[in-house]
């Protein structure tokens, strides 16, 4: 179970002064539970999902966060992997020269010596990764190329749910999928995400559209707006978001 | 005329050592050369010498085989480093390759020592030379390496430049090709005190080609400077050049890389890059790529670049479970891969590769 409670943050601009994105984020994502964060560009979607995964240039100004009891917001970022924390990026990052498939096998068995467990075989770890790739149409050549590198937009998307599913988070934050994807993409992304929906895991799906969670069916639908959580709801929220936009909320924030 | 320099006791003691005649006058007049001297600007042998021990040795050579002959040298070097390395290290082991050999030449200094060594690659030859330079506390070696690759000669060279933090170290090459006479050169430098690695490239035939790639990894009080000369006199030649290096703080790694196309080498295709992964804050690369091109149908290109680790690629490795050493580990492998990945020869691209992995574990 995720649990946020009134998280607040700035980040530091380049003009030296700080500014205040997040302003008291709270909400829990029991595990088995899809939950949905709707918002309008700019409201701090993004920065949450950092500030979960702990990318560096934050300052924690309120409240905090906690996975399965543990308090993500002390731990570094490979920790917070190894305590189950997946964040698919937004835009996911190109590193030359590491093969994906290298890349893969080198964290999945960094966590697992950080949890005090035995490294995966390479066959146990093939026989997976294939099993994955399946699922997910990635072609073996794909496996082999450097991370990211040479990929298309829903190529980089795929492969970020690949890894997904190799690493079996406790917690997947998705930060913007749907984004860039066409119709057939979109559909090969979510199927790969409703096969990781699992009744040990939580996952948060972060959009500003309706369009993916047609697919995933959320359990509970968020809205953000202004850096906080201005109203929780079923899956009717998005429906309504769908219809009438965000401006009642961003009303209601300014 | 500017005033003739202060000798050290070091140079000194190289004097003393010299007969009579135009070299010694020269090392009396200007001493060795220094950072006001345009090509040495960035690598100031004279100043760190002064500070090694006055005290002659020798520079030990292990060879795979014995030479094929131990001769005086036949035409006088020009520049001082090899100059004197011709006329304090004794006679010239020439080296003729046969076709499929591999020649090991391991260079050990030990105090103050010169050496000069000879390779042909006869006409038609394939062959690997791969030398290796390491020196004691204290050495200074000063190695002059003469290569010829004849016409259709195929050479593969590696230089492997052990990391030798209390050594100076200076090798001057000389390649010279023959028409369609391939080298393809590989360097895997680790720095040392001060360490020059000079390289002359001359393209005198017609079809040659020149693949000559270096990476280096620079640690604390390490230094190492790569300066090329590469000049195409006959047309169609090619030359292809990548060096990448990493510095750490208190590294230092200096690139002068130059191409010189002459009016008669029409069709000539040049390129040289370098880039440089500044490590850390006090990390410190010099670079001077240059051109000179005097014919006008030709390809000609250069590039430099310096830069960090990217810190997304960082969070993102972190993101996924590697810790922060592993990934920056990881992201400075690839990025030195590049250049001794051109290697063709399968065996001792993998051994640079894991000698370039293992130096970075221990860095
Ligand atoms: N590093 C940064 N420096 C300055 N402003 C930032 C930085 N990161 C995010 N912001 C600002 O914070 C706000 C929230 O950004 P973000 O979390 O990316 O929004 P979303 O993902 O919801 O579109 C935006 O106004 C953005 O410009
Ligand atoms: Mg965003």
């Amino acid at each position: 179970m995720l649990e946020i409670k009134d998280l607040a943050a700035r980040v530091e601009t380049e003009e030296g002064d700080g500014r205040q994105i997040l302003k008291g984020v709270t909400l829990t994502a029991p595990k088995g539970e899809v939950h949905a964060v709707m918002g309008p560009n700019g409201c701090g979607k993004s920065t949450l999902s950092y500030i979960l995964s702990g990318r560096d240039g934050y300052e924690i100004t309120g409240g905090g966060a906690t996975l399965v009891g543990a308090d993500l917001l002390d731990m570094d970022p490979e920790e917070r992997a190894a305590n189950g924390v997946f964040l698919s990026f937004q835009y996911p990052v190109e590193i030359p020269g590491v093969p994906t498939l290298t890349f893969v096998k080198e964290a999945l068995n960094a966590q697992r010596r950080a949890r005090g467990e035995d490294e995966v075989t390479a066959p146990v770890f093939m026989k997976q990764a294939r099993e994955a790739a399946a699922k997910l149409g990635i072609s073996n050549e794909m496996l082999k190329r450097p991370v990211n590198v040479g990929f298309s937009g829903g190529e980089k998307k795929r492969m970020e749910i690949f890894q997904a599913l190799m690493l079996e988070p406790k917690l997947l934050i998705l930060d913007e999928t749907d984004s860039g994807l066409d119709i057939d993409a979109l559909k090969v992304v979510a199927e790969g995400v409703n096969a990781l929906r699992s009744p040990e895991r939580s996952m948060l799906v972060i959009t500003h559209y309706q369009r993916l969670l047609d697919y995933l069916k959320p359990d509970v639908v968020h809205v953000m707006a202004d850096g906080k959580i201005q109203a929780t709801g079923g899956p009717e929220l998005a429906h309504e978001l769908e219809r009438e936009g965000y401006d009642k909320y961003v009303g209601a924030a300014a | 005329m500017t005033a003739p320099v202060r000798l050290s006791d070091f140079e000194n003691a190289i004097a003393d050592a010299l007969p009579e005649g135009a070299l010694l006058d020269e090392l009396m007049a200007k001493g060795l050369p220094h950072r006001r001297v345009e090509a040495w600007k960035w690598t100031d042998l004279k100043t760190v010498l002064s500070r090694f021990p006055a005290e002659a040795g020798e520079v030990i050579l292990h060879a795979s085989r014995e030479p094929d002959a131990v001769a005086k040298l036949e035409r006088e070097p020009s520049m001082i480093m090899p100059r004197l390395a011709a006329a304090l290290g004794g006679d010239c082991a020439v080296y003729e390759l046969a076709d499929g050999e591999t020649l090991n030449l391991d260079f050990i200094g030990s105090a103050t020592g010169h050496r000069i060594v000879s390779v042909t690659v006869p006409a038609g030859v394939e062959a690997v030379l791969h030398e290796s330079y390491q020196g004691g506390k204290g050495s200074f070696a000063n190695i002059a390496v003469n290569i010829t690759v004849a016409e259709g000669a195929k050479l593969t060279r590696v230089i492997e430049q052990n990391a030798m933090p209390n050594s100076a170290l200076v090798v001057t090459s000389g390649l010279s090709l023959g028409p369609e006479a391939s080298v393809e050169q590989t360097t895997l430098g680790f720095g040392a005190k001060l360490a020059r690695l000079e390289t002359h490239v001359l393209h005198s035939g017609e079809g040659a080609k020149l693949s000559m790639n270096g990476a280096y990894v620079l640690g604390e009080g390490l230094h190492l400077d790569q300066t090329s000369n590469v000049r195409h006199a006959g047309p169609n030649g090619e030359t292809d050049e990548l060096f990448k290096g990493a510095v750490a703080k208190g590294g230092r790694g200096v690139f002068q890389g130059k191409i010189h196309v002459e009016r008669a080498a029409q069709k000539t295709d040049a390129q040289m890059q370098h880039r440089g992964l500044l490590m850390d804050a006090g990390a410190e690369i010099d670079a001077k790529p240059e051109l000179e091109i005097y014919a006008d149908d030709v390809i000609c290109a250069h590039g430099n670049a310096f830069g960090a680790i990217d810190e997304d690629a960082l969070f993102y490795m972190r993101q996924r479970g590697l810790d922060e050493a592993s990934a920056r580990a990881m992201l400075t492998c690839s990025f030195l891969a590049e250049p001794i990945e051109k290697m063709n020869h399968e065996g001792l691209r993998e051994a640079l590769l894991e000698r370039l992995t293992d130096r970075l574990e221990t860095l």
